[in-house]
């Protein structure tokens, strides 16, 4: 049997979760930037959203992290209270700035 | 055993993950496959963000591009930038379902669907930059 480091797959779902949580730090600072004329100081709380948002999307990096190293160790049963709660607010998240992308594209186009 | 987490290993209901649909069926799946369902999810929710960056970069850049069709183009790309992630969402737990219950993979309408809506937009732009 070839095993494969169980450490490098956690690793990978942490880093996944990361470089999502960048992709939103940055996403919200260019909607607060494209926003800040028609929404003045509502841009700075979109941009404190967005990194309140990132900093969570960390933390689940480093929860997944630790869940991932336990359930691959082969404790088999399940625990934590699982990933489908962030990824469906995720989900939401990214859903609402396509929208707020399409509000964009029709207000200036 | 020796679980430092207090959850008992037995395998059996009191699973409380949401959700209910995807987690009431079948047996835990290789942690391996998971992750890498999870993985796949990340890296659409990526995708749909680049989406809408492109959408937007394509109204704010002020390019010469025919005007109509880099609105066209910029919708289309925008569109799929909201329902991508909604999609995604669902094919994350179809594939989790599947996995769970040990079926083959669910076909899913997302890979074609932004393959394609990301080709036109792309005609659109080539076509608008042509004929500018």
């Amino acid at each position: 049997m070839t095993e494969l480091p169980p450490g490098a797959q956690a690793e990978r779902t942490a880093l996944a979760w990361r470089r999502t949580a960048l992709g939103v730090a940055a996403g919200a600072l260019v909607t607060g930037r494209l926003a800040a004329p028609a929404a003045g100081a509502l841009a700075y709380v979109l941009v404190a959203a967005g990194a309140v948002v990132a900093v969570l999307l960390s933390w689940t990096a480093t929860r997944r992290y630790r869940a991932a190293r336990r359930a691959l160790a082969s404790s088999p049963g399940q625990d934590g209270p699982g990933v489908g709660l962030p990824t469906a607010l995720l989900a939401g998240l990214a859903a609402l700035t396509g929208l707020l992308a399409g509000l964009y594209v029709m207000t200036t186009g | 055993m020796g679980d430092d987490h207090g959850v008992a290993a037995t395998g059996e209901r009191a699973d409380s993950r949401f959700p209910r649909r995807v987690y009431d069926v079948g047996d835990e799946p290789d942690a391996r496959a998971s992750l890498a369902n999870e993985r796949t999810f990340l890296a659409w929710i990526r995708t749909g963000l680049a989406l809408a960056a492109s959408g937007v970069a394509l109204e704010a850049l002020d390019l010469d591009v025919r005007p109509g069709l880099r609105l066209t183009a910029a919708l289309l790309l925008v569109a799929l930038s909201a329902v991508a992630p909604v999609l995604a969402w669902f094919r994350w737990a179809a594939v989790e379902r599947a996995l769970r219950l040990r079926r083959p993979l669910p076909a899913s309408p997302l890979g074609p669907l932004v393959a394609l809506g990301a080709a036109v937009a792309a005609v659109l732009v080539l076509v608008g930059l042509l004929t500018a």
